[in-house]
């Protein structure tokens, strides 16, 4: 693993209005790391990946890929992130090949090149049969993989993924975590955001878990094992203050009384 | 026509380059947005529209043209209307941007306001110079389109009244006032974000949509009857000064200095500098100050959203408040799942807004066409006043109000999120004409009663207490009515069918004989309302009836409903 850091997080802090959502979060993420990014509605966790992908231009602190300033040069940063976010959208007007010729031509891919490599992946996710067809008839899951897709496109050198499985069959499941290692392998940094707990313990090889703004456990799930409880769903229920009694679901069964 | 614009454009784009706008980019937003401008419905003749949505399509591009032509045309008799030429072309110009204004806030809102942009356009390398250039560029192409067909008529007329030199100078003209309606509408933009969210500034357009409608409805049918067109002809809003800081007239002037020079004063010639700087200052305004600002007021808007979950100090639950139409609820439909019925078509109908842009209209209606037919009349006002007075018009006004109901009836089973409607077939509900019936009383009570009851104390105020009974009478037989409608016409439980369903040929048939049905039973009553006591007599009649209607209505069962697949 290389020594400098893609990604460098300083004293990142943002606010909406009096509420502070991110407080002086500071991170290094290093080339072909898969980072698992957890952490309970509300946390932050949202505001961390819109900030990372240019969405939210103002913020408090540094935020550096790959040597670039994100408020010097966002433009620069964007064309080496590919994002897929987590409410599926795009423009379900279009046709599959259609939207991804208008993301690729975005990011300067030259119009060959981007055709046959939309095919390729459009037929290796199994869309092939459905690329001209209008994507307002498409299930959550054919759109899901249209946006994977258009996540990937340009080959990017950072690849953020914010609850990339939901709509997405057993299959397809199994086929988009062997991608995310086999990425991984290829050097490609990952930032994955779920709440799919038994999902991040196995892809990622780095877990932050980020509770009110800030980061309360950075490591393996090796060693988050070692210093807490031993599945990823227990670490966190533990670190996020989620109390060890029944005393919630006491509630729920007595609401029935 | 797109492609043909986006060349137009294309010509500009080394200029452009210049200024650090990615032209490729730029190039590749317009495409797609046109071709996606294409694709989707239009909103701004959403209530007129009910027979291309009803075959599922989206309206055709073309009629939606011809209809801008058709205005264009209304429009451009106003320029013969006036026998003052600045005057024709001052009316004519604050009606041209009016309609564009409007147009353009009602139609192109949706398209503005698409939040999807934020996900998928800002985590592309794109920078904000052309993202804004896109959006100004994709706004004028639909404008200058609009404008062109909005404004064919006049360019046409004009070249009759004025003569050929006219024309090419009516175009700029046209462009210009183009130009000031996009500053008005970015104006109104601004401010609206400023103030509301997205969501909120959606159901304002609604409104405006709404109200927009009720305009044009109530303007045919009631200004040739108020306003005397001869007189209208002389008229002379120019005499007054303060008329020229109007911008219309700015533009007008243009004509009035360059094509009849003799004619120019002063005051027109500093009108028509205006009229030829101003717009084009309005665009350097808009370009570089207010659509940046715009931009960055949707960007916040877009992305701040999902991160206000207030936490609710425990213990501190809202009081009720006193919940007026939620006891009213409670009163007319004990019933749970009557009750339900009647809350959720409530709830929704106030809420959904196609519903609103489709029925709320139809509730003006009435009274406008009532106006229309009285006054209608020969005479003066204080005549045709007398006339109204003695003879029982409101007996009319009463059965036209049924209209109403129908209205709402054709639309309360149609939306286009009916997915949600699944929970009525995946719970066990045996009856589901409690529902109906819930939703019928929901109706009737929160939309005909009150409506009924305006028009009784007006009636009351006009033709004296002795309608009451009348009132009544036709109030229930309205009400009888309107569960006829829904026995036969509404197959569908509130809100649970995707707009696109046909009605077929033989409902529409089944609808006339109803609506017949109740004409002559609305003529019996009309040569019957001499005999007080006769009426007396019928109310508790016409009170049984109904509850007898209700008592089958609410015995639908599952056969007697359509259902939707899911």
């Amino acid at each position: 693993m290389s020594e400098v850091p893609l990604i460098q997080i300083q004293n990142l802090s943002k606010s909406y209005g009096s509420k502070l959502v991110l407080k002086n979060l500071s991170l290094d993420i290093y080339p072909g790391q898969v980072i698992g990014y957890i952490g309970p509605n509300g946390a932050g966790k949202s505001t961390t990946v819109k900030i990372l992908t240019g969405l939210i231009p103002d913020f408090e602190g540094e935020v550096l890929v790959d040597g670039i300033s994100m408020q010097h040069d966002p433009q620069e940063i964007k064309k080496r992130i590919g994002y897929v976010p987590e409410n599926a959208e795009l423009y379900d007007v279009l046709t599959p090949m259609e939207y991804l010729d208008f993301v690729g031509k975005l990011y300067d891919m030259p119009e060959d090149q981007l055709h046959t490599r939309a095919g390729k992946l459009l037929t290796a996710f199994g869309l092939g049969n459905n690329k001209d067809d209008r994507m307002d008839t498409f299930s959550k899951g054919m759109k899901q993989k249209v946006l994977l897709i258009s996540g990937i496109i340009h080959n990017p050198q950072i690849i953020i993924l914010d609850e990339p499985l939901s709509g997405l069959d057993a299959n397809a499941v199994i086929m988009i975590k062997e991608l995310i290692m086999r990425l991984s392998q290829e050097g490609k940094t990952i930032f994955y955001c779920s709440h799919m707990m038994d999902v991040v313990e196995k892809v990622s090889d780095r877990i932050l878990l980020i509770n009110k703004g800030e980061i309360i456990a950075d490591g393996t799930f090796e060693s988050l094992k070692q210093s807490h409880a031993d599945t990823l769903e227990r670490v966190f229920a533990k670190l996020t203050g989620r109390n060890e009694s029944d005393s919630e679901t006491d509630a729920i069964i007595n609401a029935f009384d | 026509m797109d492609k043909l614009l986006l060349r137009l454009v294309s010509l500009l784009m080394p200029a452009l380059q210049k200024t650090g706008v990615d032209t490729k980019q730029l190039y590749e937003i317009l495409k797609v947005k046109l071709l996606m401008d294409g694709r989707r419905p239009h909103a701004m003749f959403a209530g007129r529209r009910k027979a291309s949505t009803a075959n599922g399509k989206a309206s055709n591009p073309i009629m939606v043209s011809l209809v801008t032509v058709l205005m264009g045309i209304f429009l451009g008799v106003v320029l013969f209307l006036f026998k003052m030429p600045l005057v024709a072309q001052t009316v004519y110009f604050s009606m041209f941007m009016v309609l564009m204004a409007l147009t353009l806030i009602t139609d192109f809102t949706s398209v503005l306001l698409d939040v999807r942009d934020q996900y998928i356009l800002l985590p592309r390398p794109v920078n904000d110079r052309t993202l804004a250039l896109s959006r100004i560029l994709h706004i004028s192409i639909y404008v200058f389109r609009l404008a062109f067909l909005q404004g064919l008529a006049g360019i046409i007329i004009i070249g009759f009244t004025d003569g050929l030199l006219a024309v090419p100078l009516f175009v700029l003209q046209i462009i210009q006032a183009t130009f000031l309606s996009i500053l008005l509408v970015n104006v109104v933009y601004l401010v609206m974000m400023k103030l509301v969210s997205p969501q909120k500034f959606k159901d304002i357009i609604s409104y405006i949509q709404i109200a927009f409608s009720v305009l044009i409805f109530g303007a045919y049918y009631l200004l040739p009857r108020l306003i005397d067109m001869s007189v209208l002809a002389k008229i002379d809003i120019l005499h007054y000064t303060v008329s020229y800081f109007l911008p219309p007239v700015w533009i007008a002037a243009i004509n009035e200095v360059l094509i009849h020079p003799p004619r120019a004063t002063l005051l027109t010639s500093i009108a028509a500098i205006i009229g030829v700087t101003i717009p084009l200052a309005g665009l350097w305004l808009v370009a570089s100050v207010l659509a940046p600002g715009f931009n960055k007021q949707l960007a916040i808007a877009a992305t701040s959203d999902g991160n206000v979950n207030k936490p609710i100090a425990p213990g501190s639950v809202k009081k009720p408040k006193f919940n007026l139409i939620g006891r009213l609820a409670n009163l007319v439909a004990s019933d749970p799942v009557e009750n339900a019925g009647f809350r959720i078509t409530w709830k929704l109908a106030a809420r959904i807004r196609e519903f609103k842009i489709k029925v709320y209209p139809a509730l003006v209606y009435v009274p406008i066409y009532f106006l229309y037919t009285t006054l209608s009349g020969k005479g003066n006002l204080d005549q045709r006043m007398y006339k109204i007075q003695h003879y029982p018009a409101y007996i009319i006004l009463i059965y036209l109000s049924t209209f109403t109901i129908s209205a709402i009836l054709q639309n309360i089973s149609f939306t286009e999120k009916y997915k949600p409607a699944w929970v009525y077939y995946a719970l066990p509900i045996t009856t589901p004409g409690k529902i109906l019936s819930g939703m019928y009383k929901a109706i009737a009570t929160l939309y005909y009663l009150p409506y009924c009851l305006v028009i009784g104390a007006v009636s009351i105020a006009i033709w004296g207490p002795q309608v009451i009974n009348d009132l009544i009478l036709a109030f229930f037989i309205g009400l009888t009515y309107g569960i006829l409608m829904a026995l036969f016409m509404v197959k569908g439980l509130p809100f649970s069918k995707p707009v696109l369903v046909k009605q077929s040929g033989g409902r529409i048939a089944t609808s006339l004989v109803i609506t017949g049905f109740v004409g002559i039973v609305g003529f019996g009553h009309y040569y019957l309302s001499k005999w007080e006591t006769v009426i007396w007599i019928l109310v508790p009649v016409s009170i049984a009836l109904y509850c007898l209607m209700l008592y089958y209505y609410k015995r639908q069962t599952w056969e007697n409903i359509e259902l939707e697949e899911f």
